[in-house]
C-alpha cells in the first residue's frame, strides 16, 4: 500500500515534483508513464527514501516518512527505506560480489539472516528465473537480461512491501519474458505493490493494473489501465498517447 | 653534448687548468699615483714574463658542510670559505707556484671524487688508512691529530672510551674516518654521522651518549658547549695528509717538497696557531717519515659485510613497513577531510597534502630530526624516519583514496541504502571493497617507492641499507661489487612485494574487472 500526500520536491528553485498525491492499494501493479524529464525517476527516488523532499508525506505499508524526516539520518529513515526495493535503470549490481553474494548481502548484513538460509532462499528465487547455474558468476559475466533478473532478485530478497522498477524495458526486454512477469505478478498477488516507470506504454498496457500519467512535475491523471488508455480525460494525456502510437 | 663534455674533460691537463685573468685580479680597486702606477706596470710586466702569463691551478677537494674548522663557509662572509685546511691549501698551492681552487665535495665519497678527477688533491683532515692506501697516494703528514671522547656533562657513567664498550653504549663518530675505523676494528658499537654538527647535536639531545672525534672538530664544535665535556686525555695519534691519485707521482713529489718548505718557513705553524690547534707534538713531523705513521684500517670481510648489509636491510624493511602503516591509516582521514570535511577542515587537509607533496622528503626528515628538538620533541633517528616518511606518504595515499572513492558510482550508495544498509555498513561492505580494487595498484607502486625512499634516512644518521652501502663501499672502494649486492637486497625486498600485490590484484580482478552497469540514471 502506498499513500503520497502533497509531495513537493525542488532542487535549486526548479520544481521537480509539485503537490503529488497518489493512493495505491496492495496487490496492484502501477505503471507510470509520461514524457522524460517530468519527474518520474524523482518520484521513485522519493518513494524509496533516497531523495529528501520539502513538503508532504509518503506512507508505505505501516511506515510514514514526513518531509522533515526525509533529510536527517535517523532510524525512521532507515526503517522507511526497508519498506521498498528499487531496481535502477542501469541496475548497479555490486561488481565485487557474485550473483549469490549480490542477493544475500543485504539479508545477511541488515537482517542478520544466517548465510546458509539466505543462500537457500536466494537459490529458490534464482531457480524460478532459471539462472541458478550462474550463481557463482560475477555480474560482468552475465548478459543484460540475466543482470536485470539478479537486480530484481536482489531487491526482492529483502522482502519489501513495494517494488519499484525504473525503466526496466530499456535495453533488452527480459521484462517481456514470462518468468519475470510471472514473478512480479506473483509478488503483487501476495499483497505487495509494484510501481514501474516506463516510456513503453505498449509494455505497460499488457502488464499494469493501473496507469498514472505524469505531466510536468505532477500526476495529471490516474486510472485503471484499460480506462486510461481508452478514455483519457486530460488533453495532455491524449496527446501523449497519440504520439506513443496508441490511440 | 654529454659525450663532448666527457671527451673534453678527458683531454684536459688534469692538474693544471689555465686561469683566465690572474693579473687583473691583483691590481684591483686602489689607484696609485702615476709614477708608482708606471712602476707597478713595469714590475707586473716582469712578473708576467716570469710566470708565463698565468699560474696553473691546483684543484683541491674538501667537504664544507659541517666542515669547521677544516674547511667551511665563512659565517662572516658566506660566499667564501675559510678553515685551517683552506688556509693550508692556499699556502701549499702558493708554495708550488700554483693557484688554489677549492672544489666542495662530499666527505664520504671524497676518494671516489678524486678518482673521477673532480680535483687533483684531497685536503680535508684526510688520514692515511690501509684501505685508502690501495686507492691513493699519501703525502707527508702536515699535521698530527688526536682523538677525543666527549659526553654530556650530566652523564657520570662514561670515564673513558673503554667504558662505552663495557656498558654497550654506541659511540657517535664521523663516517669514513680514522675514528670510525678505530671503533670498528676494536669492536665498538658506533653510529655514523655525515658531519660533526649532527653528532654533537645528537649527543646533546641524548640520541647518543658518547662521541669520538678528531680534536680539531671537538675543539670547534663541542669544547664551547656547556652541556658537553671531554672525557679523558686525547689519544691515538694520527696524521693529516694530502691525498693524490696513484698515477700522479710527480705531483706527489711537488706536494711533499712544498709541505716541507711550509713547515720549515713556519707557515704551517702560523696557520694552526691561528686556529689554536698547534702543539709541540707537531715538531716531530719535521723529523719523521710518512712510513712511520701508524696506519689504521680494515679490509672487507665479505661474510661480515653481508651480515652487516642484512642487518641494514632489516632496518630498511622495518622503516618501510612502519612508514607505510602510518601512511595507509593517516591517508583515510586526510582523504575524507579533504573531500567531505567542512571548509576549514578541507582547507587544512589540502595545506597538509600540498606541503608534504611539494617539499622534498629529505628536507622534511632533516626538519623533523633537527627542527623538532627546538620545541622539545626529540625522537630517535629511526622513529623520525618512520614518522617522516609516513607523514609524507600519507599525503600521496590520501589522493589515491580520494580518486578510488570517486570512481565508485554514487548509485552504489543508493542501492545499498535502498536495501536497508546503514552508512557504515554500506561503506564497509559495498563501497570500500570496490574502491580498494582501484586503489591497490597505485598503493603498491607507492610502497615500492617508499622502500627506495628509506635511503633518505641516511641523512639523519639512520643505519639502513643505503647508509651501509656508502659506508662499506667507501671503506673498501668497491662501489661496483657491493653496489650490485645492495641492489640485489633491494630487489629481494621489492620484487616479492610487487609479485604479491600483482597476485592480489589478479585475484580481485577475477572478481570482475569493471562496473558494467555504470553510468548515471536519468
Amino acid at each position: 500500500m502506498i499513500t503520497i500526500k502533497g509531495l513537493t520536491k525542488t532542487i535549486e528553485s526548479t520544481t521537480l515534483l509539485n503537490n503529488v498525491n497518489l493512493e495505491l492499494a496492495p496487490g496492484r501493479i502501477l505503471g507510470v508513464i509520461g514524457p522524460s524529464g517530468n519527474g518520474k525517476t524523482t518520484l521513485l527516488m522519493c518513494l524509496c527514501g533516497l531523495l529528501p523532499f520539502e513538503k508532504g508525506s509518503i506512507t508505505v505499508g505501516d511506515r510514514t516518512l514526513r518531509a522533515e524526516q526525509s533529510e536527517a539520518r535517523s532510524e525512521t529513515l532507515w526503517m522507511f527505506r526497508k519498506k521498498s526495493g528499487i531496481v535502477f535503470q542501469h541496475l548497479h549490481l555490486f561488481p565485487h560480489l557474485t550473483v549469490l553474494g549480490n542477493i544475500t548481502e543485504a539479508p545477511v548484513q541488515v537482517n542478520g539472516t544466517p548465510k546458509a538460509e539466505a543462500e537457500r532462499e536466494a537459490r529458490a528465487l534464482l531457480e524460478k528465473l532459471g539462472i541458478d547455474q550462474h550463481r557463482n558468476k560475477f555480474p560482468e559475466e552475465l548478459s543484460g537480461g540475466e543482470q536485470q533478473r539478479v537486480a530484481i532478485l536482489r531487491a526482492l530478497a529483502m522482502n519489501p512491501e513495494v517494488l519499484l522498477l525504473d525503466e526496466p524495458t530499456s535495453a533488452l526486454d527480459p521484462m517481456r519474458s514470462d518468468d519475470v512477469r510471472h514473478l512480479l505478478k506473483e509478488f503483487a498477488a501476495t499483497g505487495h505493490t509494484v510501481v514501474i516507470v516506463s516510456h513503453s506504454v505498449r509494455f505497460l498496457s499488457g502488464f499494469a493494473d493501473q496507469l498514472a500519467f505524469m505531466g510536468r512535475s505532477e500526476i495529471i491523471e490516474m486510472n485503471d489501465t484499460k480506462e486510461l488508455l481508452e478514455n483519457p480525460s486530460d488533453p495532455r494525456t491524449r496527446e501523449f498517447l497519440h504520439r506513443s502510437g496508441l490511440n | 653534448m654529454v659525450r663532448g663534455q666527457l671527451f673534453g674533460c678527458k683531454n684536459a691537463v688534469y692538474f693544471f687548468i689555465i686561469s683566465n685573468s690572474p693579473i687583473e685580479d691583483s691590481v684591483n680597486s686602489k689607484s696609485p699615483p702615476p709614477t708608482k702606477k708606471l712602476l707597478l706596470i713595469c714590475s707586473l710586466l716582469v712578473i708576467n714574463s716570469l710566470s708565463a702569463v698565468a699560474r696553473p691551478v691546483l684543484r683541491w677537494g674538501g667537504d664544507p658542510s659541517g666542515g669547521a674548522p677544516y674547511v667551511f663557509a665563512d659565517p662572516a662572509n658566506p660566499q667564501s670559505y675559510t678553515g685551517f685546511d683552506y688556509e693550508f691549501a692556499e699556502a701549499l698551492a702558493q708554495q708550488m707556484g700554483m693557484e688554489a681552487k677549492f672544489v666542495p665535495t662530499d666527505w664520504e665519497s671524497i676518494v671516489a671524487s678524486l678518482q673521477r678527477k673532480e680535483f687533483e688533491v684531497i685536503i680535508d683532515g684526510f688520514e692515511p688508512t690501509e684501505d685508502r692506501a690501495r686507492e691513493v697516494l699519501f703525502s707527508k703528514p702536515y699535521y698530527l691529530f688526536r682523538l677525543q671522547v666527549t659526553t654530556r656533562r650530566s652523564d657520570p657513567r662514561i670515564k673513558s672510551l673503554e667504558d662505552c664498550k663495557k656498558l654497550g653504549i654506541p659511540v657517535g663518530t664521523l663516517v669514513n674516518c680514522a675514528a670510525s675505523r678505530l671503533l670498528e676494528s676494536e669492536g665498538y658499537k658506533s653510529v655514523g654521522y655525515q658531519d660533526p654538527v649532527g653528532a654533537y647535536q645528537d649527543l646533546e639531545l641524548g640520541r647518543v651518549d658518547a662521541v669520538l672525534m678528531d680534536v680539531a672538530g671537538e675543539m670547534f664544535y663541542a669544547r664551547q658547549n656547556p652541556k658537553l665535556k671531554p672525557v679523558g686525555e686525547a689519544f691515538h695519534t694520527g696524521a693529516y695528509v694530502v691525498g693524490i691519485r696513484k698515477a700522479d707521482k710527480e705531483l706527489l713529489a711537488k706536494v711533499n717538497t712544498a709541505i716541507d718548505s711550509l713547515a720549515d718557513h713556519g707557515t704551517t705553524e702560523k696557520i694552526f696557531r691561528k686556529w689554536q690547534l698547534w702543539n709541540d707534538e707537531q715538531l716531530s713531523l719535521r723529523t719523521s717519515k710518512p712510513a712511520e705513521i701508524k696506519v689504521t684500517g680494515t679490509t672487507l670481510n665479505w661474510s661480515e659485510g653481508l651480515i652487516k648489509l642484512s642487518k641494514a636491510a632489516l632496518v630498511t624493511i622495518l622503516i618501510a613497513f612502519g612508514a607505510m602503516a602510518i601512511a595507509v591509516v593517516l591517508g583515510v582521514p586526510l582523504a575524507l577531510g579533504q573531500s567531505n570535511g567542512g571548509k576549514i577542515i578541507s582547507a587544512l587537509c589540502t595545506v597538509y597534502i600540498e606541503f608534504f607533496r611539494g617539499t622534498p622528503v629529505l628536507v622534511q626528515l632533516l626538519f623533523l630530526y633537527f627542527g623538532l628538538p627546538v620545541i622539545g620533541l626529540t625522537l630517535p633517528g629511526w622513529l623520525t624516519a618512520v614518522i617522516g616518511l609516513g607523514l609524507n606518504y600519507a599525503a600521496y595515499e590520501s589522493q589515491i583514496y580520494r580518486t578510488a572513492f570517486q570512481s565508485v558510482p554514487a548509485r552504489q550508495w543508493h542501492v545499498a541504502y535502498s536495501l536497508g544498509m546503514r552508512p557504515v555498513q554500506a561503506f564497509r561492505r559495498i563501497i570500500f571493497p570496490q574502491a580498494f580494487r582501484v586503489a591497490l595498484p597505485p598503493m603498491t607502486n607507492d610502497f615500492v617507492a617508499l622502500f627506495k625512499d628509506t635511503s633518505t634516512a641516511f641523512a639523519i644518521a639512520v643505519w639502513e641499507l643505503a647508509t651501509a652501502y656508502r659506508e662499506l663501499a667507501n671503506a673498501t672502494q668497491s662501489y661496483l661489487g657491493i653496489g650490485l649486492v645492495v641492489c640485489c637486497y633491494y630487489l629481494a625486498m621489492s620484487l616479492p612485494l610487487a609479485h604479491y600485490a600483482h597476485r592480489l590484484e589478479r585475484k580481485l580482478q577475477r572478481k570482475s574487472t569493471g562496473i558494467i552497469s555504470s553510468g548515471a540514471d536519468k
